[in-house]
This record gives structure tokens, sequence and C-alpha cells, in this order.
């Protein structure tokens, strides 16, 4: 291990060390007061945060041989996993012991899962990207049964590993038929060998053809694999069963990182090793992305759970996430810089926004699963306005109305749909933008007009997170300038 | 502080309303004289801000004047730009004024006043940011944020039927501004950036082909787009059916920034938008805007007569007196930079006065409304008459409102109903003798609002109830009545900063 | 025809045959043992490609270590016996087996039709004594600790992984 690898490595190594000593301390800490643990937990984020720092400014490294990448992409969804870990810790601090099921594993499990995404964010081989996938995943499926042994919390667990290690069969299948068709599982070594048409690893002196056919398959899977993680339609189905059973606090990280490295697996390995085959996957993701749009959304406008609602907002902003894809497969650098850009700043506010919704749903959500249905946010706005307020701002934030991040977010998003050609994507979403519009508003009208009696926790570090992420999502609406131009450089030095 | 006031006057006046709703929410809420106070003087800065804008401005000098310019959203080449020409102006001033009156006239709302005063204030950054965008994207954002909190003031503070209402409102308006939204973002790729100024210049122009379609095609659907969205807001006949349900179900003062302010969003989106960005198409399908204009007119009379409550008689009023608007534009699209170029021009002339002078018109009538009815506790015009005797201040005032609602010579409303009419006779003459039958529908209805409520015969049960107008409400619509008069008599000082700006504009 | 194309035809259909008799037996210990037999197969097909390290690896580790334990693990739970199939959906069997044939279809047609390269041999080694080190103990151990020694270690971390979601997903809290 050179000192570039140790470099590139640092912020993985600091999270998941910590939570190693985590997992260790926790032994001391006694059953009342694992908010110690919690709050200790804190300094993993920050501290691979501080890690961060060490990389070069601007550039790129590469470390191990090539198998992890340090570069803007990877500083941008870094900081995005942090910072939504950071968030969840605090909502874990009051939402756990209210469930009754706080332990000090959970936040153990929590670094571990962030450690699984920063590598996917970085890894740029597709073992890597596997495995980063796994480390990302198992501690999930851990977490979604947190709950036990309350019954929906153990078929949510049982569900989302079934159908997350199904889809890891896909995914693991997808990446030997890349190997086997480009002789290497390097990210940027199938570029090449796409573009020479050559197996990679074999003599000169005995240059094979690539067998496309077999690249194309080994994509087709790959995106198969990684389509279960983002909850991207047709693979979508175990999203609302999971997503209601599991934890509050779980589902939310879920929602965010989940598919936030998702989404950083599905850009790097799709925009650097696949783009010669752009013609080939880019219509049919199109399609994926107008499918998930419209699925999400239609079947949002019938849910009178909040979880189950946004778990299917959360498959129908994948589609929109989607939608960045085929025009990141654009053959113009430009476009398909600014689509990957557009992308990452739609994660960022996504992300903001989602954990925000969250943060509101588990002040409003009572013991055991308990007030839960979107009836139970009737009259919230006369007894906490400043709730109710923020629960609005986020709701218009992921119809998509300025001035918040989700307005700016979707148009950027658009533009760039538009600019490489899909302007009938554009369309569609901008559709079905409306049709989200009317369950996102029901929301802010139960809140706001019904009568009801609505309750909600106040807690300090539950006001912090909701005061933060609304602040954040009004702010970013208003100056997106800066965090767009973050965004938009953070691509120029993905790996090519 | 002089500088501040050459450089930045148009951010100040955009959003010191903003700045005054930031400050409330630091105001205790049971503080409820207090913050209507404050809300009310906070409102009274941007008038006073517009008024010397008014002074400064000089209406000879050609295109923006005020402007400011900073990077806003630099990745695509969109910035926060503002500036104000003799179009945008009057309809500053119109805001301006408005918002602290609406304000006033809310005093006696005693429920939730806090949010109300906060949702008003950010409601006229949301307008006033409409009028002094010089960026599509701002333009957009504004028209946007304006939709939100008027959502909330239906919703909250609307009578019984406001769910209704409000999802109507912003269901509507929200599909409509999808297409504009598309177009924007269509503009904002092929030009490069979204500043209005240049997409004047050189959309016009666009040639080749893009996304499949040629320039020509693209400009048609995205000219149908931005005339949906806008005529949906003024509203034009057939897309009007939200208006009477929003207006009727709005609070007093939200019905009064309604038809004051936001309908001419969709008429300024016609001005400032569709006539400039496309010459060629709005000149092609004029005779159709003419013809949905005098449907206007001539529905919105027809159903205004056939209404018995009071509100909804002066909501569907307000489609017939924006349809003159609309007929002003229609005409001036079809002779721009044409030998008729001169009756164009009166007929733009009359249709921004127009839009000026119905915000003063319905605004009042509004008011007037939003009074009896606080005091009767009913808009049904069955349940009055002869109310004249019991308030006869009340009813002086309105008969003078109606009169310039009518457009009695003399008053507001006649000076520019005549001038839109005036000059679209030679461009539309069927269309336009048509509408001067609306013409006769529109005196029809208002003095049956007249006679049902204060004339006629006294209807007993309202003896010994008090329903004078309270000195208060007097004060918030005396500026109303004194504008409407100064302008029927004297309306140059308005009509020469307009003019300039449209007399070169109609040149090519 | 050589004798080692026999065999491998050989092993082939009793490594085939072994996969169908784990899918259907009805007792899991014999599930466990036909799994047994077909990684022994695999092992021989290592054997085949001059790969003996691997072949050992593979009978020591999957047909040991990873066998031992699934077979400790259903001997524990006393789940021999498999329940009745259930029949809360009769329309998947045939629907599977439909699926499973378009599938196979698919697949050959996608690749008796594609272009060049596609079914193609793996490349050749260069030299003899590249043939000889492939999966030797040293090849192996070079690859897994120093080119991939980063996978290896997210591998441990994954273990670790598991073995907290054990623990926190079995043990008993005393308030319960």
């Amino acid at each position: 291990m050179t000192q570039t690898d140790f470099i590139v490595l640092l912020p993985v190594l600091v999270l998941a060390g910590w939570a190693l000593v985590l997992l260790l301390v926790d032994l001391f800490v006694p059953a009342g007061r694992k908010a110690l643990t919690g709050w200790l937990a804190l300094v993993g984020p920050a501290g691979a945060v501080l890690a961060l720092t060490l990389w070069p400014n601007g550039g790129a490294l590469t470390g191990f041989g090539g198998m992890l990448a340090a570069d803007g992409f990877a500083v941008f969804l870094h900081l995005l996993f942090l910072g939504s870990a950071a968030l969840i810790i605090l909502l874990a601090l009051t939402y756990l012991p209210r469930a009754g099921i706080e332990r000090g594993e959970f936040y153990v499990l929590l670094l571990l899962t962030v450690s699984g995404m920063l590598l996917m964010a970085q890894a740029a081989d597709l073992i890597v990207v596997f495995l980063a996938l796994e480390l990302l995943s198992i501690p999930l499926y851990i977490l979604a049964g947190f709950a036990r042994p309350r019954l929906s919390s153990e078929e949510s667990a049982m569900k989302y590993f079934l159908l997350g290690a199904f889809a890891s069969g896909f995914f693991v299948y997808g990446v030997a038929l890349t190997y086997g068709a480009a002789g290497s599982t390097n990210l940027n070594a199938i570029v090449t060998a796409a573009q020479t048409g050559l197996v990679q690893g074999a003599a000169a002196a005995q240059a094979l053809p690539v067998a496309r056919s077999l690249l194309v398959a080994g994509a087709a899977l790959i995106l198969v694999g990684l389509g279960f993680k983002v909850a991207a339609v047709p693979f979508h189905m175990w999203t609302p069963d999971v997503y209601e059973g599991a934890p509050s606090v779980v589902t939310a990280f879920m929602s965010v990182g989940a598919k936030a490295g998702g989404f950083a697996a599905l850009l790097r390995v799709f925009v650097t090793a696949f783009p010669g085959l752009a013609p080939q996957w880019a219509s049919l993701l199109a399609i994926l992305a107008a499918l998930t749009m419209i699925v999400g959304n239609f079947a949002a406008l019938r849910q009178g759970n909040i979880k189950r609602l946004l778990a299917y907002s959360s498959i129908a902003h994948a589609g929109y996430i989607l939608m960045a894809l085929p025009a990141a497969g654009s053959s113009f650098a430009a476009q398909s810089d600014y689509a990957v850009g557009s992308a990452l700043f739609y994660l960022l506010a996504y992300a903001l926004t989602t954990l925000g919704a969250w943060a509101v749903v588990m002040a409003v959500e009572r013991q055991e699963g308990d007030g839960l249905a979107l009836t139970d946010y009737a009259g919230l706005a006369a007894r906490r306005p400043g709730l109710a307020l923020a629960m609005a701002l986020f709701m218009f934030s992921l119809t998509g109305l300025p001035p918040t991040a989700g307005f700016i977010a979707k148009f950027s998003l658009f533009r760039a749909a538009i600019d490489a050609g899909y302007l009938w994507l554009a369309i569609v979403g901008v559709l079905t933008s409306l049709v989200s519009a009317y369950y996102y508003l029901r929301v802010v009208v139960l809140m706001f007009m019904r009568p009801g009696a609505a309750q909600a926790l106040a807690r300090p570090t539950l006001d912090l997170a909701v005061g933060v992420t609304a602040l954040a999502t009004l702010l970013i609406g208003l100056l997106p300038g800066p965090l767009l131009d973050l965004a938009q450089r953070s691509v120029l030095t993905l790996t090519r | 502080m002089d500088s501040i006031l050459q450089t930045n006057l148009l951010s100040l006046i955009l959003f010191l309303p903003t700045a005054g709703a930031v400050l409330l929410l630091f105001f205790p809420r049971d503080q409820v004289g207090a913050i209507r106070w404050t809300a009310f003087l906070i409102s009274l800065v941007p008038l006073g801000l517009s008024i010397y804008l008014w002074t400064q401005f000089d209406p000879a000098q050609p295109g923006y004047q005020f402007v400011e310019s900073a990077p806003w959203f630099s990745v695509i080449g969109s910035n926060y730009s503002l500036g104000v020409d003799g179009i945008s102006l009057p309809m500053v001033l119109l805001t301006t004024l408005l918002t602290p009156l609406a304000v006033l006239f809310s005093f006696s709302v005693s429920d939730k006043v806090k949010a109300y005063m906060i949702l008003f204030l950010l409601l006229e950054t949301g307008s006033l940011g409409v009028f002094l965008a010089l960026d599509l994207l701002i333009f957009f954002v504004f028209y946007e944020v304006g939709l939100i909190p008027m959502y909330f003031l239906i919703n909250i503070w609307g009578s019984a039927n406001r769910q209704y209402a409000s999802l109507k409102f912003i269901l509507y308006t929200m599909t409509a501004s999808l297409g504009l939204l598309l177009s924007t973002q269509i503009i904002g790729l092929t030009l490069g950036n979204f500043s209005i100024p240049n997409a004047a210049e050189f959309w016009p122009k666009l040639t080749g082909s893009f996304f499949g379609l040629t320039a020509e095609g693209l400009r048609v659907a995205a000219f149908w787009a931005f005339v949906v969205a806008f005529a949906l807001k003024v509203p034009v006949w057939p897309l009007h059916t939200w208006l009477p349900d929003a207006h009727t179900e709005a609070p007093t003062a939200g019905s009064v920034i309604l038809a004051g302010v936001l309908l001419k969003l969709g008429a300024y989106g016609f001005l400032r938008l569709v006539l400039p960005l496309y010459p060629v198409e709005s000149a092609q399908f004029a005779p159709w805007l003419a013809f949905f204009a005098l449907m206007a007119i001539v529905a919105g009379a027809y159903a205004s007569f056939g209404q018995t409550d009071f509100k909804r008689l002066v909501a569907y009023s307000s489609i017939n007196h924006m349809g003159f608007v609309v007929l002003g534009v229609a005409a001036a699209a079809a002779t721009r930079a044409t030998a008729n170029a001169a009756d164009g021009i009166i007929a733009l002339n009359g249709a921004v006065l127009q839009m000026f002078t119905h915000g003063l018109s319905s605004a009042g009538m509004f008011l007037l409304v939003g009074v009896i009815y606080d005091r009767t506790h009913t808009r049904n015009l069955e349940e009055f008459g002869g109310l004249f005797p019991l308030a006869p201040v009340f009813g002086g005032i309105l008969l003078f409102t109606s009169m310039g609602s009518l457009g009695l010579p003399g008053l507001a409303g006649f000076v520019s109903e005549f001038m839109v009419v005036r000059g679209a006779w030679p461009v539309f003459t069927v269309f336009t003798a048509l509408a001067m039958l609306g013409l006769l529908m529109t005196g029809a209805y208002i003095l049956k609002g007249i006679y049902k409520s204060i004339y006629g015969p006294l209807n007993q049960k309202w003896v010994g109830h008090h329903l004078e107008i309270s000195t208060r409400e007097v004060i918030a619509i005396a500026p109303l009545l004194v504008l409407m008069l100064v302008i029927g008599v004297w309306p140059a000082w308005l009509v020469g900063v307009i003019n300039e700006t449209i007399t070169r504009f109609m040149a090519g | 025809m050589t004798i080692e194309l026999v065999l491998f035809f050989l092993l082939a259909v009793v490594a085939i045959g072994a996969a169908v008799g784990m899918l259907l037996s009805k007792n899991a210990v014999h599930s466990a043992l036909f799994l047994v037999l077909n990684f022994a197969t695999v092992a021989f097909f290592f054997l085949f490609l001059g790969a003996p390290f691997i072949a050992m690896v593979q009978v020591t580790v999957y047909a040991g270590a990873i066998m031992v334990l699934f077979l400790f693990v259903i001997m524990l739970l006393g789940a021999e016996q498999l329940r009745q199939p259930s029949t809360v959906l009769p329309w998947q069997p045939p629907l599977t087996v439909f699926l499973a044939v378009v599938f196979v279809g698919a697949a050959w047609l996608y690749f008796a039709n594609a272009g060049p390269g596609s079914l193609a041999a793996p490349p050749p080694f260069a030299t003899a004594e590249a043939a000889g080190a492939f999966g030797s103990p040293q090849a192996v151990g070079q690859t897994l600790f120093q080119t991939y020694v980063l996978p290896f270690e997210i591998t441990s971390f994954l273990l670790l992984i598991g073995m907290i979601g054990a623990v926190v997903l079995t043990r008993d809290d005393k308030k319960r």
C-alpha cells in the first residue's frame, strides 16, 4: 500500500475504523445511555470529512492499481453521504429510544453502510463496485429488521435481503460476462477494450476481438442489479413494503443513501466504462426512466400511509435521476458532463429534502409505528406551525416548485435531457411532476386546512435536523449557483 | 444611501416585502396590533420607492432602465437581472399600491394574523418579481412563487368552498405553466442564456433544426405553450373556469390582489414575452386571439349578469374587462411593424392602461363586496336591496366605483376601453363591433349589481343593522377612487410613460 | 474427440444433474449432499484447466468447510424435511419453466447471431511458464494479497458485518 493508496482510502478507513472502535466502546456504555454511542458516532463522519481534505484539490488520484478513484465526483458524493449520515444519527438519537429499539449496534452498522457508500462513489473496478454494494446493503438488511420482533420489520428485512441478494446475483453475473468480454474488471480497461475492440490482458500478438454482444449482455445485467438498488421500475416491487416495515430512521437512510449509492455506481460504471455502448443502453434507460416516473407517481396517488407515499415518491425520483443517464451517454462531452452534474445536484437536493421530510415523519410518528397515516397530519399547522411549514417546504421541493432546491434540480435535469435530444422524456417528467403535485399538496392541505389533533414530538436534535434541511432546501433554491458549479466541476475529473 | 437607491432600487422594491415578512416571523403571534401595523408600514415603503422610481424614470430613453444584473445560475446562463420600461413601471406602481391597501383592509382579519400578513408580503414579492424580471428563468420562478401564498390565502382564510377552489386554482395554473417551463428550457438551450432582451432579439430569427423540429415548428409549439400559460392566468375564455371559484372563495384582500395584480401577470406575459418573442406567430394567430378575447368579453358579461352572488358577479366582470386587454394585444400583434401600426399603438396603449384601471376598479369592487359581506354575512344579491339609506357613504362609493368599472366617461375605465376599441376597430372590425355589444351587457350587469344592492325596495331584514363603511375601509379605498377620477380626466401622465415604450416596440 | 473432452462432458452431466437434484430433493440433507457433489465436479473442471491449487481450494473451502456448516445448521434447526410445497401461487411453477425456456432460447438466439468473437476461446497464455504459474499458490497469493488486497479487506468487513447482524437479529434482550 503506497502513500497514495492510503490517502485515497483514508475517508473509508476513518469511518470503518471508527465503527470498529465504537463497537468496542459500546460494550462499556450502560444500556440506558446508548445516546452516548450515538454522539460518539458523529465523530466518524466528521473525521472522514477531515480525511477528505487530504485529497488534492481539483485533481484526481487513483489508488490500488486503479481500483479506487479520488476525484471530484467522489468528493461531492462523500460530502452527501457523510452529511446524510450525520443527520440520520441526530434523528436516531430521538427516534430509537422512543421506538424502544435503542442499541449501540445501530450506529456501528450505520457507519459501516456509509463506508460502503463511500467506496461505491470511489470504485473504479467492477469487483470493488460489487463489494461496496454488499458493504452498503448488508448492514441495511440488518437495520431494516432492527425493530424485531415487530413482524413488519422482520418482513421488511427478509424481503429486502432476498431481493437484494437476487439483485446482487444479477450484478455479479453481469460483471462476469463483462470480464469475459473485456478481459478486465477495471472500468478504464473496459472502456479501452470497447474502444479498441481488443480484449485486455492478452498479449498483443494474440489480440482477440471483444465479444460485443457479451459486453452488452453484461452491461444489461449490471443495470438490472443496480436498478434494484435505486428502485427503478420494473425492479421496484420491494420498495413500498420494505420502506413501510423498516424503522423510519432506517427507511430515511435507505431512501437517501442506498439510492445515491446505486446512482453513484450507475453513473460511474455507465458513463466511464460503457460509453461506447451508449446507443444500445441510452434508449433503454430512457424508457426505464419514463416508466419509473409514471409508475412511481401514479402509484403514490393512492397511498394513505406517509411511509408508503414517500416510498413511491422515492421510486418516482429514481425515475427523474435516471433521466440523466441517457443524457450522460451523449457522445458530446459537454452534454454528458452536464447531465452527470445535474444528476449529482439532483441527488443532493433530493437527499436534503427527503431527509427533512422523514425527520418530520419521525416527529409525528408515535410509538409502535402509530401516527403514520396521512390523516394523522391533519391540523399539524395549528399545533406546530414551524414543523408544518418545514414539511410544506419539503413537499414543494419534492414537487419541484420554485423557489426550492427541488425546482432547480428538476430544471437542471430536464435541461440535460432536452439538450441530449430527449425532449419527450422531459415532457414525461414535467407531466408526472404535475401528477406528483396532487399527492404532495394533499399532505400540505391536511396539515394546514383540516382540523385535527396532530401531535408531534419536540426534541432539540429533531428540530435541529428539520431546521437544517429546511433552511438548506430553501437556500439552495434561492442561491443555487455555488453548489451547482461544484456539482458541475465534480464531473470533469470523473475517470475517463 | 443615494447610491444604493440609484443602483439597487429595483432589488430594494422587490425584496423589502420579503424582508418584512421575515421580520414578522419574529413577532409573537398574539401581538396582533403590532403585526398589522408593521405589515402595513412595511408595505408602504415599496410604494414610496416605486413613486420615487416613477419620478426618476425617463420615458424617452429607449430600452430598460434601472437595470441590475448578477450571475445566479451561471452554468446554464441564467442571470438575476431586473429592469423596468414603460410597460412594467405602471404594473409595479399598481402592485405596490394595492398591497398596502389590501393589508389595511385586512385589519379585520383576526384569525392567524401573522401568517396572513407574511403571505401577503411574500405575494407582493412574487408579483413584483414577474414585472421586474429581465430573465426568463427568474420570470418563471416568480411566476410560480406567487402561486403558493395565494393558494394558502384562499385555502386558509377563504369561505365555505375554499378547499375545492384553492386546489382548482393551483392545479390549473400549474398545469398551464408546465408548457411555459418546457418552452423556457428550449429557449434557454437554443440561445445559451435566458435573457429576455436577448431572446427578443434572436429567438424570432432562429433558424435551423432543433430536437428534430425546425426552428419554425419549435416556435409555433412554444408560442402556444406561452399563450396557454398566460391566457389561463388572464383568464381568456375558455380557460377561465378556475377564476370565479378562486375569487368567490378567497378572502376579500386576496380577491383584491388576485384581480388587481395576479390577473395582470398573464396579460403582462403577453406583452413582455409573447409579442416580442413571437412576432410572426402572434401576427399569424392574432385573429384567433381576438376571437378568444371577444368570447371572454361577451361570455364574461353574460355570465356576470346571470349571477346572484355579488362576489361572483364581480369575478365574472374581471373576465369581461380583461378580454379588452387581450383584444388590444391581438390588435397590436396583427399590426406590429405594418402600415397600420398606429392603430395597434392605440390599442396596446389602451390594453396597458386597461390593466392599470381594471386593477383599480376591480380592487375597489372587491373591497366593497367585502365590506358588505362583513356586515351581512351574505353575498346573495336577492337578500340585499335598498340599502342606500342605511349606508349612504358606502352606497356612494359603490356607485362611483361601479361607474368606473362600467366605463363611464370621465372615469378611468372609459379611457382605456375606448382606446382599445378605437385601436382594434380598423383591425378587427367585426370582432370589435361584437365586443361593443358585450359592453352593453357590461352596463347591464353593473346596473343589476347596484340595483339589487343599494336601490330597489328596502329589504326590511337589515333595518337596525349597522351597515355603514368604517373610516379605515374608506381610507383603504380612497386612493383607488382618486386615481380612477384622475386617470379619467387626465390620463396623460400615465399614457405618456406607456406610449413611448409601446411606440418604439410597435415600430418593430 | 480427446479423452479430456469425453471426461468433460461426462462431468458436465454429473454437475448439472447434481444441481438439479439439489433443487428437487425434498430432504435438506440430501440437497446439501448433492451440492457437495456439484462442488466436487467443479473442482475436477479446475483440474482439467491446469489449476490444481484452485481445485483443492474448491474442495476444502466449498465442499469441505462451507458444506459442513450448512449441514450443521440444517441439523441444528431440525429442518431436514421440507414442508409440503406451498400452493399460494399455483401458477408459479409452470410460469417459471416457461420463462426459463424463453430465456435460454433468447440467450441462444442472441449469442448465435452475435458478431465475431462472441464465443471465442479465452486468450491463450503467452508462454509455458505463464501457463504453469496460472492458479499456482504463489500466483493466487500474489493476486489476492497484492493486486486485490482492497477487495480482500472489504470482504473481511462483510464477514464482520454478517456476525454483528447475526447477533443483533437473534439476541434476546433482557426486557423481552
